[in-house]
């Protein structure tokens, strides 16, 4: 986060504060004796643009990533799920990422999804990510602000996507190769391809942080 | 100094020595950590958190303390306080908040317990050696660093006037910071002395609790409620930074209005410089209680005298309890003070930009300002800044010139100056200028690499 933009932010009013759902999936919580915790692993925290919001990760999402060790967990931003409507555009729903990750307690991943890649974009540069995971972004700023911290960044899209512009924008943006999984954006949280996605991410996780 | 010259110092390799665990070590640490440097802090007493923790041996806190500044301007820029928390949260917030920030990125496994730092002293050109005083029975041990940032902050030596015959007074005579949990007031007939923030927040404490409360003051300061046209003062006026000069005059003047005549009528004469130059006083009970009576104002003490504290108007008081809410000295006792520019008998450093060093390139302090404003914001991109520096200086020293240059060149706006009015004033900047030229620094550093 540039200073000018710290400046910016805290000279307009701030969103106004919303009760948020937060769904949290610890290791521990799986009752497996194979898994334990990982206390050098970051914890994850993900957001979808759809109006389910926390709740989407539950099915398949938060399991699998408290499987590999991880403090897992995803936030529904004002409007979505189990979190009320309050007013505020795409900064305001960055804020109620931004809180919710300051909420963990240790220094998370964030990974976001369609609409929410975006409000995660915008939440890593006010907030240093312990990494940046952008699944199939949609409605993305044209020019992404530089993430705070220098975060590894994993750009992910469906097989569709791989080769459009605006895939091409944001891989353009972060410095970073897309990677491509099977199906589409709608079948993240369900489809066929969506273990083989999240192992992607996990293995692209485990490698370094 | 034998002791421990016997022995070999540890080399720490490029590592970079933080000194101090209050807000401006802790962020300092974790901005250093993010530039990926290998960073020890020594914190001389056994918690971390500095003067918020009431558990930190010298804390200063008064009863009751809450935060002067508004949360949204006084949070950490990247890691925001909970926003459910009041406008202006209680020091057990603010405790609660550091404590969370060191636990969320990692730092206790970095900060030394229990270790002072006595000394500091440039080795080999660039590098420090750093000595941390012994604990009982064992030897000094000294440890060798590539760079070493000061954050002992500015309140630990109190600044006590003496007034003639103050010796010979039978009461009670305490500075602010000894005040502890305030039962000290209760029932007694109190005088404070000092009308900074703690005067005013202590008189305001005794107006409720003592028999009765005195308060003596020397000068004007400007009087800030803590809110302002329904927001939070600090907010309220911020917000005006972003209007043309001209329009921002007329609307500073504009909500100002009613608070300035409220002082007025109390008696409080304003003080002769703007309100930026320095930390407006904010509490919204003081007036009220001046107004209620319960407050009794009176001006600069003149003599102690048996059991009478007599003003220079010549009234007097008889007061149990006399608490000097006077303020600090800045005191870094473990460096050499000609590294911070000290010179002759005044204390206050000379810092470039008010952070770096004037002789030696590694060795910076943060925190040592007065911005009027809320300080960990300015602590956090102090500390930025200075990573950001000792990364480059590392890996490109023709840039680490450039950037010198730029460092020396936005110094001068913040030259030292005495205006006599009060030792805190020294360490006052105009919040927007310094921030502005800490943007500048922090740009030159961001430019893209020449290839
Ligand atoms: C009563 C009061 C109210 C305040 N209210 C506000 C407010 O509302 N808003 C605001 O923004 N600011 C406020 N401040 C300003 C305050 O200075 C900052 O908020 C901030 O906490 C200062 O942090 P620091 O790390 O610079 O210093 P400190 O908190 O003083 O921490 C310095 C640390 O260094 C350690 N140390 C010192 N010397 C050595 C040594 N030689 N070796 C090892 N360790 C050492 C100390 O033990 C301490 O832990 C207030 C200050 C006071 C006194």
């Amino acid at each position: 986060m540039s200073l000018q933009a710290w400046v910016r932010r805290t000279r307009t009013p701030e969103p106004a504060p919303v009760e948020r759902e937060v769904i949290v999936i610890e290791p521990m919580d799986l009752l497996d004796a194979e898994i334990s915790d990982d206390p050098e692993a970051s914890p994850v925290l993900c957001c979808t643009g759809e109006s389910a919001g926390a709740s989407a990760f539950n099915a398949l999402w938060l399991k699998r990533i408290a499987g590999s060790g991880r403090h897992a967990a995803a936030v529904s931003v004002r409007g979505q799920g189990n979190t009320p409507a309050a007013p505020g555009g795409p900064d305001a729903c960055a804020h109620d990422v931004v809180q919710a990750a300051t909420g963990l307690p240790r220094q998370a991943v964030l990974v976001g999804h369609g609409r929410g890649a975006a409000w995660a974009a915008l939440a890593a540069a006010r907030y240093p990510a312990a990494a940046l995971v952008l699944v199939a972004p949609r409605q993305m700023p044209k020019q992404p602000p530089k993430p705070v911290g220098a975060p590894r960044v994993l750009l992910a899209v469906g097989e569709a996507d791989a080769q459009s512009k605006a895939t091409q924008a944001v891989a353009g943006a972060y410095g970073v190769a897309p990677l491509t999984f099977a199906g589409d954006a709608a079948g993240v949280f369900t489809g066929p391809g969506a273990e083989g996605l999240l192992d992607a991410i996990l293995s692209w996780l485990g490698n370094r942080d | 100094m034998q002791e421990y010259s016997s022995q070999a110092a540890y080399d720490r390799g490029e590592a970079v020595c933080v000194i101090g665990a209050g807000a401006a070590g802790l962020i300092a640490v974790k901005n250093l950590r993010e530039n990926g440097f290998e960073v020890d802090c020594y914190e001389r007493d056994t918690v971390l958190g500095g003067l918020w923790n009431p558990e930190n041996q010298h804390s200063p806190l008064y009863p009751n303390t809450h935060l002067v500044t508004s949360r949204s301007q006084t949070e950490i820029p990247d890691f925001p306080m909970p926003d459910d928390w009041p406008d202006y949260p209680s020091s057990v917030q603010m405790l609660d908040y550091l404590k969370r920030y060191a636990a969320h990125f990692g730092l206790a496994e970095h900060i030394w317990y229990g270790s002072e730092i006595s000394h500091i002293e440039p080795v080999e050109g660039s590098r420090f050696e750093v000595v941390v005083k012994p604990a009982a029975g064992s030897a000094a041990r000294r440890l060798r660093y590539g760079a070493v940032i000061i954050a002992t902050g500015h309140h630990w030596a109190p600044n006590l006037p003496s007034y003639p015959g103050q010796d010979l007074f039978g009461g009670t005579v305490l500075h602010s910071s000894r005040l502890g949990d305030g039962s000290r007031l209760r029932g007694k007939k109190v005088l404070v002395v000092g009308s900074g923030n703690s005067g005013v927040d202590i008189a305001c404490e005794a107006a409720v609790n003592a028999a009765s409360c005195v308060h003596s003051v020397r000068r004007g300061y400007w009087h800030l409620p803590k809110y302002l046209g329904g927001e939070p003062s600090d907010y309220a006026l911020a917000r005006l930074r972003r209007r043309p000069r001209w329009l921002r005059g007329l609307l500073v003047d504009r909500l100002l209005k009613g608070p300035r005549a409220l002082a007025d009528r109390m008696g409080i004469t304003p003080p002769d410089h703007g309100h930026a130059d320095e930390e407006p006083v904010r509490n919204g009970r003081y007036l009220e209680h001046v107004g209620d009576g319960a407050i009794d104002r009176r001006p600069e003490i003149a003599r102690f005298e048996g059991g009478e504290v007599f003003f220079t108007d010549g009234t007097a008081t008889r007061p149990d309890v006399v608490v000097f809410a006077t303020g600090y000295r800045p005191q870094i006792a473990c460096c050499p003070p000609k590294l911070l520019g000290i010179e002759g008998e005044d204390p206050y450093p000379r810092l470039h930009a008010r952070m770096f060093s004037p002789h030696v390139e590694t060795l910076a302090v943060a925190g040592l300002v007065e911005p009027g404003v809320g300080t960990l914001p300015i602590m956090h991109w102090q500390t930025h800044a200075i990573a950001h520096w000792l990364h480059i200086r590392k890996g490109d020293p023709e840039r680490a010139v450039n950037f010198r240059q730029q460092v020396v060149a936005e110094s001068a706006q913040y030259a030292v100056e005495s205006t006599g009015v009060s030792s805190r004033h020294r360490l006052a900047v105009d919040a927007e200028e310094y921030l502005a030229g800490l943007g500048r620094i922090i740009d030159t550093l961001e430019q893209e690499p020449a290839q």
